[in-house]
């Protein structure tokens, strides 16, 4: 009887909590859309029902921002950044698992220190960088500062130890280089590694804010994240239109989480092994 | 002929080794290490704009005059200080929840509380500012459920305007840790629970006497990584405060001030490039701190 | 045979060519803003171009708009970084910042004192960007303040039109109380993050944060003194609705909260773009202090265009703004008219478009009455710590309105400004 009713207890306490720590993830959300279907005035009141501005608000979207441009250069930026980064960190973290030695542990201890350098200390000797190689308003210039992560070399390292070796002893009998391992056996083998950590880098790529903003400077080279902020911060900001903004940015993020979700969580998995 | 394979193999080795690692060490150490030594070498220097000259330790002896930086350092550790505990530990329960397999819908739940951290900061700002508005949809429904008889000044008194940062990165970044936890919790071995259980060993007990130490390694790498974002947060308080770290300076951090000192206010690379270094140094210090006392309760 | 009549032809007629694409490549110039607000100086920037282009085919323009802090982040990095193709040709300044930019980046702007006669533009305009005798910038919008009111609301109050006009802050306040009893509605919305009622205030009476020679004016200084007892008043007298935020003071007033609007002419496309409230509005001269130099005229923000040292289209660039924004009265008519722009040239106002009355505020000819306000603005020196200062006095504010005497208040304002000037 009493653990009967210490069980209903438990478990609507855990639907409870859960259920309520779920819908104050996804308020925001549903807020989004409402405020894409609303006028300006009636965001700024905070109303909470659907209203009909919906078609006016994308029209305009469309009409002040040159959205095919803008989301592909988002795109383009975002996916660059995440493969380079996935290859080049991959390769080291495989590097620095695998092939173990006294002076790598010790560049790798020193590699997982520039974790803590805050980007703020960075930005104008990067900037210098940047001009002196020519490279100012050039998606590369976004692209090459953010490719070397001590994150996700890290991240790979981890999830190296759970890497079968026989797999690598095998293919070394039958006479596979070290490279051929990698591209053949080890990227297939990891490929949940990968889907995880492609979430991450895409994510924080797709929504980079500070740095894009000061490299780039003509309108045909922005990205969506810098799109909106200056429709959010003119004197008279239309919130309508920002809204549709946030919502047509939140869905390729969106839709790369919902379609590698499952790898994502296995991925992860291997990272806490 | 021993010796000579075993210096092929270690040749063989090497080569591969550098190899592997060579492109990530080249790029880190070209826009990560030469630009932050570049940084030290501008904090010995004082000036306005491009002017600047050698000061020294000027740039040190300005920083424990500055009242602006003392109340940039205090906020920044009283959000590290209550910040990452509440994250933490609710991502912690909310896993050992969501990790119980008879629970309906754990992959709805899941995803939407994870759902937070895929946003956009710039979305996700506006979005919280028009929601902790004065009249704004949550005082609305907080007045409506008889929580509060006025409004949450939100934005516009000091204490709550760093309760709002709290929340916000709190449900911004939760799921993200949680996801970790969930992964990590996929390994202990299902039986243990189920002796516990059968022994009645209580369900709080078995969270704090099973689950937290066996998950140990995994809190330790969560912590070490909101700790080092905690101390550098800029992107949150930035747009939530549009760039003023208001009101009087409340929600102002580290990285903000920096950002202030760099392109807000009159130009002062060399002060902005120390101040940059007292971030370094904290990260540096809590994250030494916190593999020590991880260490110390092993033992 | 045939080849060699042919062949000088072909010659002759490719020779033009390559000639004339040299031509055209030599003569083609972009020249490339900065500015920030989409729906105005970002649009008004385009009209100014595209008169431009009327009469010079060969200059076309690239106008890019970023966020306002954007512009600056972005201007700040360009010049630190010493990379000139990092900078536009032509870049928009909020007035309260070209001191600082002017005295941190000597050599980076060009001056432009030769060329335009500065003799035409609202003085107190023309002497922020002025640096050891040159005069840098072209000055575009003004930010001339004024007294948006609900003239629905003070009538049910009790007050007419004649009541708002010329009043000191003792009235207004006295004003507000009467609104809030008898209609319910706070008088007006305070952003307390934002130190921009505290700046109208204060120079209006012809003082600032600095002296002339750019020292910090802080303890000795009646103005802000009696500024910050002001916005004191105000707030214990509660006749306020407080935000966070700009969107937050904006929503105060577009949705018919409060009973007035104390800001910057800029704000009247704001204030305008909620057709329900047409003929509801009036505009009166901003309160005075009760101190000596005191006057109902003041100025919130504004901006002016600067032309980059480093820029290789600057004669084009310099004489682009000399022509358009220093000469074109009618385009000055144009901007009103679309923008709800007041330029800062003193000979615009003889146009058609000042003299119109506003079907909003219930036929007032509103924008006269700005222009007049604007020539008697006082002139301050803006300085270089603007920014510095202001986060002190937001900083100290709510010190202020717990109690704490206003001197003791300005005290603690000017040690956090000292400690940040150096």
């Amino acid at each position: 009887m009493n653990t009967t009713f210490t069980r209903i207890a438990a478990t609507t306490f855990t639907y409870g909590f859960v259920g309520l720590m779920a819908f104050l993830s996804i308020f925001p959300f549903v807020w989004m859309l409402l405020g894409a279907t609303n006028s300006s005035i009636d965001i700024i009141k905070g109303k909470m029902m659907p209203g009909g501005a919906l078609a006016t608000n994308i029209s305009a979207f469309f009409t002040q921002v040159n959205a095919p441009l803008i989301f592909w250069n988002s795109a383009k930026i975002a996916i660059l950044a995440t493969v380079l980064t996935l290859a080049v960190s991959s390769l080291a973290g495989y590097g620095f698992e695998m092939f173990r030695s006294r002076h790598r542990d010790r560049i790798y201890s020193a590699l997982l220190l520039t974790m803590m350098i805050p980007f703020a200390a960075l930005m104008i000797p990067l900037f210098i960088m940047m001009g002196k190689a020519g490279l100012i308003n050039t998606h590369l210039a976004v692209v090459l500062p953010t490719i070397g992560s001590a994150f996700i070399v890290f991240y790979f390292r981890q999830t190296t130890k759970a890497f079968p070796s026989e797999l690598r002893d095998a293919a070394k009998v039958d006479g596979l280089k070290e490279w051929q391992i990698f591209l053949f056996i080890y990227v297939p083998v990891m490929r949940s590694t990968y889907a995880a950590a492609f979430i991450i880098v895409f994510m924080t790529a797709w929504n980079n804010y500070l740095w894009p903003l000061i490299v780039l400077q003509s309108n045909e080279q922005k990205t969506i994240t810098l799109v909106i902020s200056s429709l959010a911060s003119a004197y008279y900001p239309d919130y309508g239109v920002v809204m549709v903004g946030t919502i047509l940015a939140t869905l390729p993020t969106l839709a790369v989480f919902f379609f590698m979700q499952r790898q994502f969580v296995q991925g992860m998995l291997g990272s806490v092994k | 002929m021993a010796l000579a394979r075993r210096g092929g193999i270690g040749r063989y080795y090497n080569v591969n080794g550098w190899l592997f690692v060579a492109p990530a060490l080249g790029l880190i150490a070209l826009f990560m290490v030469y630009p932050i030594l570049w940084s030290l070498w501008m904090s010995f220097q004082s000036g306005r704009g491009m002017m600047l000259k050698f000061a020294g330790f000027s740039n040190i002896v300005r920083l424990w005059n500055d009242p602006v930086f003392i109340k940039a350092l205090t906020n920044t550790l009283t959000y590290f200080v209550v910040q990452v505990p509440i994250m933490i530990l609710l991502a912690l329960i909310l896993a050992s929840l969501l990790n119980n397999p008879k629970l309906v819908g754990r992959g709805f739940f899941r995803t939407a509380i994870f759902l937070p951290c895929v946003t956009s900061l710039v979305a996700y700002s506006v979005l919280f500012k028009g929601m902790f508005a004065h009249d704004g949809v949550v005082n609305a429904t907080l007045e409506a459920i008889g929580i509060i008889g006025e409004p949450i000044p939100w934005l516009t008194h000091p204490f709550w305007a760093k309760v709002l940062v709290i929340l916000a990165i709190t449900w911004r970044w939760t799921g993200y840790n949680m996801i970790f936890y969930l992964a990590a919790m996929q390994n202990i071995d299902k039986s243990i629970y189920e002796v516990a259980r059968i022994d009645g060993v209580p369900a709080w007990a078995r969270f704090t006497h099973i689950t937290i130490p066996l998950l140990k390694p995994v809190i330790l790498f969560t912590t070490v990584i909101s700790t080092i974002g905690t101390i550098q947060l800029f992107d949150e308080v930035y747009n939530l405060t549009e760039g003023k770290g208001g009101p009087s300076n409340a929600t102002l951090t580290l990285s903000l001030y920096i950002y202030n000192l760099t392109f807000r206010f009159m130009p002062n690379f060399g002060y902005a490039a120390t101040v940059s270094y007292v971030i370094v140094v904290l990260v540096a210090l809590l994250a030494c701190l916190q593999f020590f006392a991880a260490r110390e309760r092993d033992r | 045979m045939n080849v060699r009549n042919y062949l000088p032809r072909f010659a002759g007629i490719a020779l033009a060519g390559a000639s004339l694409m040299a031509v055209t490549a030599a003569e083609a110039k972009e020249i490339t803003v900065w500015c920030w607000d989409p729906n105005f100086n970002v649009a008004i920037m385009k009209e100014a171009g595209a008169r431009y282009t009327k009469t010079h085919p060969d200059v076309t323009f690239n106008i890019v708009d970023f966020a306002k802090a954007d512009v600056e982040q972005k201007l700040q990095t360009g010049l630190s970084s010493g990379t000139a193709d990092a900078l536009p040709d032509i870049v928009l300044i909020e007035d309260y910042g070209a001191q600082k930019y002017l005295q941190s980046f000597p050599g980076a702007f060009a001056p432009l004192s030769g060329t335009v006669d500065y003799s035409g533009f609202a003085p107190y305009k023309v002497e922020l960007m002025t640096l050891e005798g040159q005069v840098y910038g072209m000055p575009f919008d003004s930010g001339v303040t004024g007294l948006y009111y609900r003239k629905d609301y003070l009538e049910q109050a009790g007050f007419k039109p004649e009541d708002m006009q010329g009043i000191t802050w003792d009235r207004f306040i006295e004003i507000g109380r009467q609104v809030e009893a008898k209609t319910g509605k706070k008088m007006m919305g305070i952003d307390p993050t934002d130190a921009g009622l505290v700046r109208i205030i204060m120079q209006s009476a012809g003082q600032w944060y600095f002296d002339e020679e750019g020292k910090p004016n802080i303890t000795g200084n009646a103005a802000l003194k009696a500024s910050l007892e002001t916005i004191n008043k105000i707030m214990t007298a509660n006749i306020y609705k407080p935000a966070a935020g700009w969107s937050d003071w904006v929503g105060t007033f577009t949705s018919g909260d409060v009973a007035s609007v104390i800001t910057g002419v800029w704000i009247t496309g704001t204030v305008k773009a909620q057709p329900d409230q047409s003929g509801k509005w009036g505009v009166a001269p901003i309160p005075a202090l009760s101190i000596d130099g005191a006057t109902h005229a003041s100025n919130l923000g504004g901006s002016s265009w600067y032309v980059l040292e480093s820029s290789a289209e600057k004669a084009e660039a310099i004489d682009f703004l000399n022509e358009v924004y220093a000469k074109d009265v009618d385009f000055y008519q144009t901007i009103l008219t679309d923008r709800g722009a007041v330029g800062s040239l003193l000979a615009a106002r003889g146009g058609a478009a000042y003299g119109e009355a506003d079907a909003f505020f219930g036929g007032e000819k509103v924008w006269q009455n700005f222009s007049d306000w604007l020539a008697k603005v006082p002139s301050v020196n803006y300085g270089v710590f603007t920014n510095e200062a202001d986060t002190a006095v937001t900083a100290q504010l709510p010190a202020l309105t717990q109690g704490t005497p206003v001197d003791e208040v300005l005290k603690a304002i000017d040690a956090e400004v000292s400690a940040q000037i150096q």
